[in-house]
C-alpha cells in the first residue's frame, strides 16, 4: 500500500464521518418538523392555526427570561432521571425502577432536611444530598440483589417496587411523619399532607446571584437552581466513569456482551451490582431540585412521573450524558412552551401532550432510521476498501 | 444518497402540510377590553363528573350572563406547573383566576404576592390571616350542613335503625362529611347506629370503587340500610352495591341520581350536592360588578352552596318537607351542625342530655 493510497482512504472516511455527523445533526431537527406537521393536523382540527400556535410556543420560550429559566427548572430532574436510566442501559439493565427510586431518595432527603437541626448549611445540604441518594441506592438494592443472586428480572421487580414505594411513602407521610403544625381555623380548607418543612440549611439556593454577576436578572419567582448545575457535572462525571475509567469499559463490555466480558476475565454479576447501586443512587437525586429548590417540603403531591420521562430523556439522548442534557432541555422547552399555547393560544392541554408525544417518537424513529443507514453505509465503504487492492 | 433525499421530501411534505392548514386556520383575536376570568383545574381535569365539571358549569353560566372573556387550563401531568399556569393568566390581564383545589394553595400564595391587582379564588384551601383588602378568596364549603340533612335523611328512611358512611381518604375534609352525618341522622334519631368506615389514607382512594363495594357489602351485612359515601369515584362501588341489595344509597357533591345508571335509580334516596359552581358563578359575578371581597366564604346551606337533591322524587317525597324545615333551622342558626369529631362529641352528648 503506498502513502498515497492511505491518505486517500483516510481522506475518503473522514469525509463520510463528516457526513454522518450532520446526518445525525439533522436527523432529530427533520424529525421535530415532521412531528409539528403532524400535529398540526390535530391543531386544525381544533380550529388553530398552527403557524401561530408554534411561533407563540417558540417565541413564549425563548423570548422572556423566566420561561427560559423555568425549561432549565424542568430539565433538571430530568437530567438526573436520564443519567440513572442511561447508566442502566449502558451495563444492559433496564431500570424502570427510577420512578420509585426517586420518590425513597426524596423521602430520606426530607426526613434529614427537618429532623436533623442546627447544622450549618455547607454541613446540612450534601448530607442531605448524600440522603437522596442512599434512599435512591437501598431502593435499587432489591433489584440487582434479585437479578444477581436468584436471576429474577429487574423490569418485574422494579416496576413492583414503583408501586410499593408510592403507597409507602403515603404511609410515610399519612402517619408517621405528618405535619401537624398546620392549622386550620373553623374547618375552612383542609391541612396538607405533607411533612414539616425542610430547615433552611438543607435548602438549594437558586442562581440569581451567580447569573446577577454575568448581568442577567432572573425575576425572583423562577425556581432553577444550583442542582441544574449539579446535574450537568454528575453528566460529565457519568461521561468521564463510563469512557475514562477501567470500570467504565467493564460497565460497556458487559452491556455489550456478558459472555464475552467474562471470558475477558470481568465478572459480570458484581459489574451489574456495582452499576444498578450507580444508577439507584443517581435516581435518588431527581427530586432534590423540586424538593430542596422549591417546595420545601416533601407532600402526597409531589411530582411524580420523572422517573418514567428519565426513559425516554435517555432514549432521546441516546444513552449519552451530553445528549441526555439535550434531550432534557428539549422536554422542558415542550413543557414551558406547552403552558404557552395553552394560555396565549387555548390549545387545550390534551392537544399538546400529542404534540409532545409526537416530537418525541419521531426524534426516537428518526435516530435509529439514520443509526442503521450509516451503519449499512459504513459496512459497505469497507467493503469496498477491502475490495481495493 | 437515496434515504437522505427521502428526508427531504418528507421535510418538503411537512412544510406543505403545515402551510396548507396554516392558510385555512387564521382567526381573529378576541376583543382585548372585556373583563378576562380563568379557571384552572386540578390534575384529571374536565370530565371527572364532579369537582372540576361542577366548577366549569359556574365559569360556563357567568359567560353567557357577563360579558366576558373566560378561559380554562389544567396542570401537566406531574402537576409541577401549577404556579407557572397562575402566573401566565395573571400576566395575561385576567382578572379573576380561579385555582380549583386545595393543592393550589401554596401557588396561590406565591402568585397572589406578586399580583396585587390580580384576584384569586381557592377552592377548599385555606390561607391564613386573609383580609376584605386581599386578593385571595378562599371558597370554602359547609359540606357538613349539608352531610346533615342527608343524614337526617337517611335516619329518616331506615327500618332497621343502623345506617352506614363510607369515606374516602381519612382526611380533615372527609370528617367534616362524617360529622355532619352521624349528627344530622342523631337529631332524627339518637339510638341510631352509624356504621363509619373510610376506604383508606391515599389518594388512591377516591378512585377505588372495589374497596367501595366491599365495604358497602360489609356494612349491609351488618344491617345497614342506607349508606352515605363521600369517597370521589369510588362512590361508584357504593352505588352498585347498594342497588345489587336493594338498598338506599346516598351520593356526594353531584347529584349522583343524574349519573347513575338506570337500573341503579331507584336506590338513588338523593345527594349532598356540593355547588362549587354556585361559588365560582358568585365570585365571577361579584368581580364583574366590582364588589370582590377576600378573606373567607363559607358556601352554605343559606346561600345554596349545599344542599340535597330530589331528583329522586318518589323516593324523596315523603320526607322532603321534614328536611326542608330541618334546612330552615339550620340556615337560621337553630342547629350548629359540628365539623369535627370533638365538636360531634359535644352535640352527641348535648342530645343525649
Amino acid at each position: 500500500m503506498t502513502p498515497g493510497g492511505k491518505s486517500l482512504k483516510l481522506a475518503r472516511r473522514l469525509k463520510g464521518a463528516t457526513k454522518y455527523a450532520i446526518l445525525d445533526a439533522v436527523s432529530p431537527i427533520v424529525a421535530v418538523l415532521f412531528a409539528m406537521a403532524v400535529a398540526s393536523i390535530a391543531l386544525v382540527i381544533i380550529g388553530k392555526n398552527p403557524f401561530q400556535v408554534y411561533a407563540t410556543m417558540v417565541s413564549f420560550s425563548f423570548g422572556r427570561a423566566d420561561s427560559v429559566a423555568s425549561i432549565f427548572f424542568k430539565a433538571t430532574p430530568l437530567i438526573f432521571s436520564g443519567l440513572a436510566v442511561a447508566v442502566g442501559f449502558r451495563v444492559g439493565l433496564f431500570n424502570i425502577g427510577v420512578e420509585g427510586q426517586y420518590l425513597m431518595g426524596a423521602f430520606l432527603a426530607s426526613w434529614a432536611g427537618f429532623a436533623i437541626k442546627g447544622l450549618p448549611g455547607y454541613v446540612h445540604l450534601p448530607l442531605v444530598i448524600l440522603a437522596g441518594a442512599l434512599g435512591g441506592a437501598l431502593w435499587a438494592f432489591v433489584p440487582i440483589w434479585l437479578k444477581v443472586k436468584r436471576g429474577v428480572h429487574e423490569v418485574i421487580t422494579t416496576i413492583m417496587l414503583n408501586h410499593t414505594a408510592f403507597l409507602l411513602l403515603h404511609y410515610l407521610i399519612f402517619d408517621v411523619f405528618m405535619d401537624k403544625s398546620q392549622v386550620v381555623v373553623g374547618g375552612a380548607g383542609s391541612p396538607r399532607v405533607r411533612m414539616p418543612p425542610i430547615e433552611l440549611s438543607a435548602r438549594v439556593p437558586n442562581l440569581h446571584d451567580a447569573l446577577a454577576v454575568f448581568g442577567i436578572n432572573l425575576p425572583a419567582h423562577a425556581a432553577v437552581n444550583w442542582l441544574l448545575i449539579g446535574g450537568i457535572a454528575l453528566a460529565v462525571g457519568v461521561w468521564y466513569l463510563l469512557w475514562r475509567t477501567p470500570f467504565g469499559l467493564e460497565l460497556r463490555t458487559v452491556g455489550h456482551n456478558p459472555r464475552a466480558a467474562e471470558t475477558a476475565g470481568i465478572r459480570p454479576q458484581v459489574v451489574y451490582f456495582k452499576a444498578f447501586l450507580l444508577s439507584g443512587a443517581v435516581a435518588g437525586l431527581v427530586g432534590l431540585s423540586d424538593l430542596l429548590g422549591y417546595f420545601g417540603y416533601l407532600d402526597i403531591d409531589f411530582p411524580r412521573g420523572y422517573g418514567f420521562a428519565g426513559i425516554a430523556v435517555a432514549l432521546v439522548g441516546r444513552n449519552s450524558p451530553f445528549g441526555i442534557i439535550l434531550a432534557a432541555l428539549l422536554f422542558g422547552f415542550l413543557s414551558r412552551g406547552g403552558l404557552g399555547i395553552q394560555v396565549l393560544e387555548r390549545v387545550p392541554m390534551e392537544t399538546y401532550v400529542i404534540l409532545q408525544g409526537l416530537i418525541i417518537l419521531s426524534i426516537v424513529v428518526a435516530s435509529e432510521v439514520v443509526r442503521r443507514y450509516v451503519r449499512a453505509q459504513q459496512k459497505k465503504e469497507e467493503a469496498a476498501a477491502h475490495a481495493e487492492p | 444518497m437515496y434515504k437522505v433525499n427521502r428526508f427531504v421530501i418528507l421535510l418538503m411534505v411537512a412544510v406543505l402540510v403545515v402551510g396548507a392548514f396554516g392558510l385555512t386556520g387564521c382567526k381573529k383575536k378576541a376583543a382585548e377590553d372585556k373583563l378576562k376570568i380563568g379557571l384552572v383545574f386540578d390534575i384529571g381535569g374536565l370530565g371527572d363528573k364532579s369537582f372540576n365539571d361542577s366548577a366549569y358549569e359556574g365559569l360556563v353560566r357567568a359567560a353567557a350572563e357577563f360579558d366576558i372573556e373566560t378561559i380554562y387550563l389544567e396542570p401537566n401531568d406531574t402537576g409541577s406547573d401549577r404556579e407557572e399556569l397562575l402566573r401566565s393568566l395573571a400576566e395575561e390581564g385576567y382578572a379573576y383566576i380561579v385555582a380549583n383545589g386545595f393543592l393550589f394553595t401554596d401557588a396561590v400564595i406565591s402568585a397572589a404576592a406578586d399580583f396585587p391587582g390580580v384576584k384569586f379564588g381557592l377552592t377548599d384551601g385555606y390561607v391564613p390571616d386573609l383580609t376584605k383588602e386581599s386578593n385571595i378568596i378562599c371558597l370554602g364549603f359547609a359540606e357538613h350542613e349539608g352531610s346533615f340533612l342527608v343524614g337526617a335523611a337517611a335516619a329518616l328512611k331506615s327500618k332497621t335503625g343502623k345506617i352506614g358512611f363510607v369515606g374516602g381518604m381519612n382526611i380533615p375534609l372527609i370528617q367534616k362529611f362524617e360529622a355532619g352525618y352521624r349528627a344530622g341522622a342523631a337529631f332524627i334519631n339518637p339510638n341510631i347506629t352509624v356504621i363509619v368506615d373510610y376506604i383508606g389514607t391515599t389518594g388512591e382512594a377516591f378512585k377505588n370503587p372495589t374497596a367501595g363495594r366491599e365495604l358497602a357489602l360489609a356494612q349491609i351485612g351488618k344491617g345497614c340500610d342506607v349508606i352515605y359515601h363521600a369517597s370521589g369515584l369510588s362512590g361508584v362501588g357504593v352505588i352498585a352495591a347498594c342497588a345489587e341489595k336493594q338498598k338506599w344509597v346516598i351520593g356526594v357533591d353531584s347529584d349522583q341520581y343524574l349519573t347513575a345508571k338506570p337500573e341503579e335509580q331507584p336506590y338513588v334516596l338523593t345527594s349532598m350536592l356540593k355547588r362549587v359552581d354556585v361559588a365560582v358563578y358568585e365570585t365571577i359575578k361579584q368581580v364583574v360588578e366590582g364588589k370582590f371581597e377576600g378573606g373567607y366564604t363559607s358556601f352554605n346551606l343559606a346561600v345554596d352552596g349545599v344542599g340535597y337533591s330530589k331528583s329522586n322524587a318518589e323516593a324523596i317525597a315523603d320526607i322532603a318537607e321534614r328536611l326542608d324545615e330541618i334546612k330552615g333551622q339550620i340556615a337560621a342558626g337553630t342547629i350548629a351542625v359540628p365539623s369535627n369529631y370533638e365538636e360531634l362529641n359535644d352535640y352527641l352528648a348535648s342530645l343525649g342530655g
